[in-house]
């Protein structure tokens, strides 16, 4: 037990760190090339286009809100897909774990209109939710792409009849009942940010923590590294793939529940579950960009973040949001293809 | 080696891209001011809401010398921030929401900015700030009109049922159905009245939940039609164009090209998307309240509060083949061509002679009823219920005759 002790390890760990980060600027720069050259080959301006991009999502306190506003769900459900792949599991069910925290937000905080009280529904639903999938894994051998996949479609048609049945406002079809006044997530200051952010990013530390400095953490990471070797080492890699599992259930619960309590100024599902789709599918790009990496991620959700907000000063210079939503689909692919070799590799290394 | 030689041949493109791009700054034109639009998720090219709101708006654009910016939303996410980045700007004489998907948002930063002019389509808050302007529209007294076309041609061809597709189950849409089923009544009396036979039309109706979703209203007609229904009414956007498309097909298996059984389109004139087969659509004239509101900006006359238009403001009405011709001239150049050529027609006239043919399948009676009953309900001697919630549609839903609908109308 003494090949690569584990102080060694961290060493290793800032090596290839610095080195993904300036991967990821490099890879940051080509896209906004490959962009650029489109936008050029549509006859608009790259160099306005991009400016307003930037301004739209740094250039004041509104902005910045809005652009840490947009990070905060896919902060958390990159946290859930995280986890799985430090543990050797692709996780794709943040999807739905984070349906099942938005709708616990609207039930739980209209029986008891306590803010902590629907944070911690919301993280115990996503975390439930995560559990059949974790289960078939480690007693069947159930591939859990597949499992998640059927979870996240049982989970879509489950709350697609809570919001119109028993949580739907018979003032305002088009949305559930509210998240109670005393329950919401205060905004900070006159923005649309709310205080989740901040959870978000405890939330990301913690995760960290756990990973890096807890023997849980280290049996996790062990086999996802090489789970025969883990268990030779006396870790259980069942007791692993279930906490990874519970604990991404609950990041994505949580980010769910964050989503509709700090939701200015609805605080509210739409019809068709419109504000909670497609988080958990957007985590698993934010995750690559950070490569998995817990504080990685903090900073790749900002990166998408400021994309999101913006769209509308791009647009605003006249580039419309189809060629907007393409400019930053190839941004985020070329960002995310140093994540995506590792992970494929990593991925031919255990097959092999 | 290889690595820094790709970064410096990256950064050398960069410089060049920024040196080219910098050589094309497209200028504005001369004009005096912009106004600003945002619209709702389904966006622009849904051929009737969104895109009669860009009618209005480019029209006023134009009449009044100004600059249009558009604003797309990618998901609901989206209102409150285009909203706000339009309202920064602090350039708009408008800026116009529309769908009412967009209230809370809009409520949101109206107070925000109170010095900004705000109009929202279809949105109402009893607490709006007074910087809104709440443009809405009596889409019951419209459906009324369709209600007697469909119940009229069904009662006429010996039929008993006619059908609705709608979208979202939302209020607005209660006033739709409420509407077509006061007019389907009042058709039932009205050809007891005039032939001395006895009709009994009945309403098969469906919400589909979207307004983007083409194949949803495509099943949601069929099943209709396998039930017997002859006219179906879509009030569904989007997912309305797939009506027409069933209709379409429930004709071609039985070779013919036009109706009945006949589709009525919504909110546009969009009789020209399928000749023959759409009678007649309920327009709802957002192009015209988003040309009023910024009007009113422009002249200093806006004011906040709802704005209701009806029948006799114009607001709602059925489509003459003279507005489907206007609405068809609004197409672009391209977008014409390719319709005429995708059925077969070599010039605009043929569209117009046909379009005249598809309406005479109907007898000329039917359409002066429609007509009268258009002229009461304008004159006030007959009201079209309204309803805005569940029990109050359950209630239009319930009654058998027109009278007793109207005495819900309060």
């Amino acid at each position: 037990m003494r090949s690569s002790g584990r102080p060694g390890v961290s060493e290793i760990l800032e090596k290839i760190n610095f080195r993904a980060f300036v991967e990821s600027i490099i890879a940051v720069a080509v896209g906004f090339l490959i962009g650029a050259i489109i936008l050029l080959a549509f006859n608009y301006n790259p160099a306005e286009a991009y400016t307003a991009l930037f301004r739209g999502g740094l250039a004041s306190i509104d902005n910045i809100a809005a652009t840490l506003h947009y990070s905060t769900p896919i902060l958390l459900t990159a946290l859930t897909f995280a986890i799985g792949a430090r543990t050797g599991i692709f996780n794709i069910g943040a999807e739905s774990s984070f349906y099942l925290g938005a709708i616990a937000a609207v039930a739980f905080t209209n029986i008891w209109g306590n803010l902590w009280f629907g944070l911690l529904m919301g993280m115990a639903l996503g975390a439930l939710w995560a559990l059949p999938a974790a289960l078939l894994k480690v007693y069947r051998g159930v591939h859990e792409v597949i499992s998640t996949i059927m979870l996240n479609w049982i989970g879509w048609y489950l709350i697609s009849w809570l919001i119109v049945g028993p949580y739907a406002d018979p003032n305002n079809p088009i949305k559930t009942i509210k998240v109670p006044e005393n329950a919401r997530l205060p905004t900070i200051g006159n923005t649309v940010l709310s205080w989740g952010f901040i959870i978000a990013v405890v939330a990301a530390i913690l995760v960290y923590f756990i990973l890096w400095h807890t023997t849980l953490g280290f049996g996790m990471r062990a086999s996802g590294y090489n789970q025969r070797a883990a268990r030779y080492g006396g870790i259980s890699p069942r007791a692993a793939m279930m906490w990874s599992f519970i604990i991404g259930g609950m990041a994505s619960g949580l980010g769910g529940a964050m989503k509709i309590m700090g939701e200015y100024p609805g605080y509210a599902i739409s019809q068709g579950g419109s504000n909670i789709y497609g988080f958990g599918f957007d985590g698993i790009g934010v995750s690559l960009v950070g490569r998995n990496h817990p504080l990685g991620i903090i900073l790749s959700a900002i990166f998408f973040g400021m994309l999101k907000a913006g769209t509308s000063e791009m647009q605003q210079t006249g580039v419309p949001l189809e060629i907007v939503k393409l400019i930053q689909g190839i941004i985020i692919i070329t960002v995310a293809i140093p994540g995506l070799y590792d992970l494929l590799k990593k991925g031919l290394r255990r097959a092999a | 080696m290889k690595k820094k030689s790709l970064f410096a041949m990256l950064l050398v493109g960069l410089m060049a891209l920024s040196v080219a791009a910098s050589g094309c700054i497209g200028g504005g034109e001369n004009t005096k001011g912009a106004i600003a639009i945002v619209y709702d998720v389904g966006g622009r090219g849904d051929l009737s809401f969104n895109d009669m709101a860009y009618l209005g708006a480019s029209r006023a654009a134009k009449d009044f010398n100004l600059e249009l910016v558009e604003l797309q939303s990618n998901s609901e996410d989206d209102y409150y921030k285009n909203l706000e980045t339009l309202a920064k700007a602090k350039k708009y004489k408008i800026i116009i929401a529309v769908g009412f998907m967009m209230t809370d948002a809009t409520k949101a930063i109206a107070q925000k900015y109170p010095e900004q002019k705000f109009a929202i389509v279809d949105g109402f808050d009893p607490e709006m700030p007074d910087n809104v302007m709440m443009i809405l529209f009596k889409e019951n007294e419209g459906s009324a009109l369709a209600g007697a076309l469909a119940g009229l041609i069904a009662a006429n061809d010996g039929k008993n049922k006619v059908g609705i597709v709608l979208g979202m189950e939302i209020p607005v849409l209660y006033k739709f159905e409420a509407g077509y089923r006061f007019g389907v009544k009042w058709a039932e009396d009205y050809y007891r009245q005039k032939t001395g036979n006895d009709a009994r039309v009945d309403v098969i109706y469906q919400y589909t939940g979207s307004f983007n979703d083409a194949a949803k209203g495509k099943a949601a007609a069929e099943a209709q039609l396998q039930n017997g229904a002859w006219v179906v009414y879509q009030v569904a956007g989007g997912t309305g164009l797939g009506v027409f498309d069933a209709v379409k097909e429930y004709l071609n298996t039985r070779n013919r090209q036009m109706g009945p059984p006949f589709a009525i389109g919504v909110d546009s004139a969009q009789d020209w998307i399928k000749p023959g087969v759409i009678i007649a659509s309920m327009m709802k004239r957002v192009d015209v309240g988003v040309y009023d509101a910024v009007k009113a900006a422009v002249d200093g006359t806006f004011k906040g509060g709802a704005v209701e238009l009806g029948l006799k403001e114009n607001g709602v009405g059925l489509s003459t083949v003279d507005d489907v011709m206007a609405m068809f001239n609004s197409l672009s150049e391209d977008t014409q061509k390719k319709k005429l050529q995708e059925l077969g027609f070599n010039s605009k006239d043929e569209l117009r002679q046909y379009l005249e043919n598809t309406r005479k399948q109907v007898p000329s009676w039917i359409w002066q009823a429609v007509d009268e009953l258009k002229q009461k309900i304008i004159s006030g001697e007959i009201k079209v219920p309204a309803p805005t919630n569940k029990d109050r549609i359950e209630k239009v839903r319930q009654a058998q005759t027109w009278q007793e609908m109207e005495q819900l109308a309060g």
